[in-house]
């Protein structure tokens, strides 16, 4: 089958690197996209590792050639060009706005992570009910999620757009994706740095710069 | 794209990868997708992983 791993503006270069398999990347333009893709001898792709890393290569290599591109999500297939053209006319339009947003930019990942234990509702003060534990960590998360807010919200000026999505464990207070100009990723990181040193009781784990996978869904509303 | 980064900075990393590629890019309608069963395998695996960077990220200090 073909598969994709990303759509660019045409025309789009093809870099020197092997896909799925150590299969080899190839450009196909359809519609007002080229679509850089690969022939897998496969019905079906399993997310192994080494699948994923293969697709994250070939990802990071096209960005880097390329100033508009758009990642595929894992493990999408085609039967034909004919198929994958047809995808792709039906979404054109959505398709270049994507295209025009993500333009010259890449994307910065930010984790946000408290403290793994309060350092209040710990400290032994008598009474300790279960209700007043419970109040005691609810507050205190509610204290910590403005603190996230005041990190997100500065960096979130300095990006062409953003996403975030409040934490799946009490420890994880945010988790943001930030789309940055390639020319001001330093200018984020610095910010960011200076953020850090405003909040020291909190983590940040700053990832990328990232092909701008978390702004290719067509359905991602800028900020 | 990864520079030198401590352990747990490079677990961070690596799931934000897994997470990125499998759940984030644009989808097209018409294709051929992975099963839901496989994802949920990955992610099994990576639970374990976010459990190992939350240890990691510990202060040394501060114990009980």
């Amino acid at each position: 089958m073909l598969y994709l791993y990303a759509l660019s503006e045409h025309p789009a270069a093809v870099p020197p690197v092997l896909g799925l398999d150590d299969t080899p990347v190839a450009v196909e333009r359809l519609d007002a996209v080229d679509a850089l893709i690969g022939v897998v001898e496969r019905e079906r792709v399993e997310p192994s590792e080494a699948a994923i890393l293969a697709h994250a290569r070939v990802v990071d290599a096209v960005t880097a050639a390329n100033d508009a591109v758009l990642p595929a999500r894992f493990g999408r297939g085609y039967s034909d060009l004919d198929a994958l053209r047809t995808a792709i006319t039906a979404r054109s339009a959505e398709l270049d706005a994507a295209l025009a947003r993500v333009r010259g930019c890449l994307e910065l990942g930010l984790r946000v992570m408290a403290p793994r234990n309060g350092t209040r509702g710990r400290d032994g003060s008598g009474s300790g009910s279960g209700s007043d534990y419970m109040r005691a960590r609810l507050e205190e998360r509610r204290q910590a999620e403005r603190v996230a807010d005041e990190v997100h919200a500065p960096l979130a000026e300095l990006a062409r757009a953003a996403s975030r999505s409040v934490g799946a464990t009490p420890e994880l207070l945010l988790s943001a994706a930030y789309l940055v100009p390639r020319n001001a990723v330093e200018d984020f990181r610095a910010r960011l740095a200076e953020l850090g040193d405003d909040h020291p009781d909190l983590t940040l784990a700053c990832t990328g710069p990232w092909p701008p996978y978390s702004f290719a869904t067509t359905e991602a509303a800028p900020r | 794209m990864t520079e030198h980064l401590p352990a747990a900075q490079q677990d961070v990393t690596l799931l934000e990868l897994v997470d990125r590629v499998l759940n984030k890019g644009v989808v097209l309608t018409g294709d051929i997708t992975l099963s839901v069963a496989d994802v949920d395998l990955v992610y099994v695996g990576l639970r374990v992983l976010l459990a190992s960077v939350a240890t990691l990220e510990q202060p040394e200090t501060g114990g009980a």
